[in-house]
């Protein structure tokens, strides 16, 4: 059983300037202990589908599972099974993080004993001990969202849904989220997290969809979203450029520039001991040799025909898994 | 919506909760009251000052000395039914809380949405209630004696309770429906002729016209009269009953009100 399935979603708003298709068609499904990324520019349909999911609003056309229950029809069963964190982050700032905390577990049915116990352990988990006595009014957006977070887990829900859980904030919280999220999947939580940043699908999710103007364009792994666009791209490095025009003769569907040649491959690593046994054979010896995937970023670009337009995560992202050999 | 407590606490529980953390609020920002308990002690020192000495005097011919000598008395349970307004707060905080996001939160968990509507309208009370006892204190400085002693004030207080949840119900309904601070505040507006047509300044008995006829079906009329027989009269069992069944159908009326525009809001479309 999945842990969720999206059957052909869409969503159409009536509004006073006509109906507006906010999701056209949106299908995915999300195995047990996944984190699942839901990559998209602004507006592309990212919380319509979230809330969706979510039981918080009825989809027009097409349907959704949670563990096999209906999202209509066992609405009050699904959110019993769901944690759910969305952008907007719903906590009233005039009371204090534990206050809101414990309260919120009192709402979940827990014992008064029960649910400070909770509070405590879930206020430690998101780091906000210390700030725990303290009215949220003062926290800053990172806190408050590890608030939220904590908040959406008062239950132990098996799949948790964030929406951007990181968006605006800088980089330092953006870190402590991120750990935050593998954290929870290796306990075996199922992760739902929608992004505008490239950075983030990259580094946190298992497989990705790609979602633009309310459509899923494309889904898999980061690695195979990746590969689907030509595989890995192959960088030789030679003593001369006759060297490399030699080399250029020799492997076929190859580019010669100066003293370098590149290809094209499916699978870099793989491909790197045929290319040299195919160089040795010609007699060539080369000085080095990179392989380097294809970004989201070039994904993302040849699936929808734009560039995704977000702010960068930050500059030196040792947590990508961009790199050479 | 059926009171659903699958998987979480019991509507009661919940219902204390919501409301504990409301008055949490409002404890935190007491300066947000203080307006309406201006306005408040203003129309009671008013209406004194203006009034006293037209309809206070006991050397009135007996025909219009309705307050027996005490117009304070008199006045007075107007003052109480002013700071009714108070209970518009509980119209913008649910708005706000609908704005910030805590509205939906409660939607995605198992909280029956009756707790969440009668939470506020129980704070509106709350405060209507505290508000009061204020006015009321204010009263007896300036002279006010019921005629059925410190019980009375007691049984003022209670019916204060009661009406002033019915008008936070209508600024919740009001807050709800608008989806907005300047909706829930402009509804308010209904609160002056609710306070006007009545028998405001004189017994039902001396208005007159369109007025008079337009006053029976005022609630407000009934709970004005309710805590004047309390004041002046004494215990007069028709007038309290009145008074009490008025504000609380108008409690239960605009709670009803209440929660279906929330369905409506939540219906998920």
């Amino acid at each position: 059983m999945f842990a969720v399935e999206a059957i052909k979603l869409a969503k159409t708003f009536q509004t006073r300037q006509g109906p507006v298709k906010a999701v056209r068609n949106v299908s995915f499904a999300v195995a047990p202990g996944e984190i699942f990324g839901i990559l998209g520019p602004n507006g592309a349909g990212k919380s319509t589908t979230i809330l969706m999911l979510t039981t918080l609003l009825r989809s027009t056309t097409g349907s959704a599972k949670i563990l096999g229950l209906d999202v209509d029809k066992d609405d009050a069963a699904v959110r019993n099974k769901i944690g759910v964190a969305l952008q907007e982050t719903g906590i009233d700032e005039v009371l204090t993080g534990k206050e809101l905390v414990q309260s919120t577990g009192r709402l979940w049915g827990l014992s008064q004993s029960k649910a400070s116990e909770r509070s405590a352990e879930l206020l430690s988990l998101v780091g906000l001990t210390d700030a725990a006595d303290r009215r949220v009014k003062t926290y800053s957006g990172g806190m408050k969202r590890r608030l939220d977070l904590a908040l959406s887990l008062i239950h132990q829900p098996q799949i948790l849904f964030l929406d951007e859980p990181t968006t605006g904030l800088d980089p330092g919280s953006r870190r402590v989220l991120w750990n935050e999220i593998i954290r929870l999947r290796n306990e075996g939580v199922t992760i739902i997290l929608t992004t505008q940043y490239l950075e983030e699908a990259d580094a946190l999710a298992d497989r990705i969809a790609i979602i633009d103007n309310g459509v899923v364009e494309l889904e898999g792994t980061p690695d195979a979203l990746k590969a689907s666009i030509g595989g890995d791209v192959i960088l030789f490095s030679f003593e001369t450029k006759e060297i490399a025009k030699r080399a250029g003769d020799s492997i076929t569907n190859s580019e010669v520039t100066g003293r370098e040649l590149r290809t094209t491959v499916n699978n870099g690593p793989q491909s790197i001991p045929n290319l040299f046994s195919i160089l040795q054979a010609n007699n060539i010896e080369a000085v080095a040799v990179s392989s380097s995937r294809p970004t989201l970023d070039d994904v993302f670009l040849k699936v929808t025909g734009h560039k995704l337009e977000a702010v960068k995560v930050h500059e030196n992202d040792d947590l990508g898994n961009h790199g050479g050999v | 919506m059926a009171i659903d407590n699958s998987g979480g606490a019991t509507f009661g529980l919940q219902l204390w909760i919501l409301t504990k953390r409301l008055l949490i609020r409002v404890i935190r920002r007491p300066y947000t009251e203080l307006p309406t308990v201006l306005i408040s002690a203003f129309f009671l020192f008013v209406y004194v000052g203006q009034l006293d000495k037209v309809f206070g005097g006991s050397a009135m011919p007996s025909s219009i000395d309705f307050s027996k000598g005490n117009f304070v008395n008199f006045i007075l349970p107007f003052s109480i039914v002013s700071a009714s307004i108070s209970g518009a707060s509980s119209g913008i905080n649910l708005v706000e809380d609908i704005e910030s996001g805590v509205f939906r939160r409660y939607q995605a968990m198992p909280i029956s949405r009756w707790a969440v509507i009668l939470a506020p309208m129980l704070v509106g009370a709350v405060r209507v209630f505290f508000q009061s006892g204020l006015i009321l204190s204010l009263g007896i400085l300036i002279g006010a004696s019921p005629a059925t002693g410190p019980i009375g004030f007691l049984a003022i207080l209670g019916i204060a309770f009661l009406w002033g949840m019915g008008f936070a119900g209508y600024s919740v309904a009001a807050g709800i429906r608008s989806g907005s601070a300047q909706g829930a505040q402009a509804a308010t507006f209904l609160f002056f002729p609710a306070l006007f047509i009545a028998p405001t300044f004189v017994p039902r008995e001396a208005l007159s016209g369109w007025l008079s006829s337009a006053a029976a079906f005022n609630p407000t009329t009934y709970v004005i009269e309710a805590m004047r027989g309390i004041m002046i009269d004494g215990w007069i069992s028709e007038s309290i009953l009145k008074g009490v069944i008025a504000s609380g159908l108008f409690a239960l009326i605009t709670l009803t009100f209440a929660v279906i525009a929330a369905r409506k809001v939540t219906e998920k479309n």
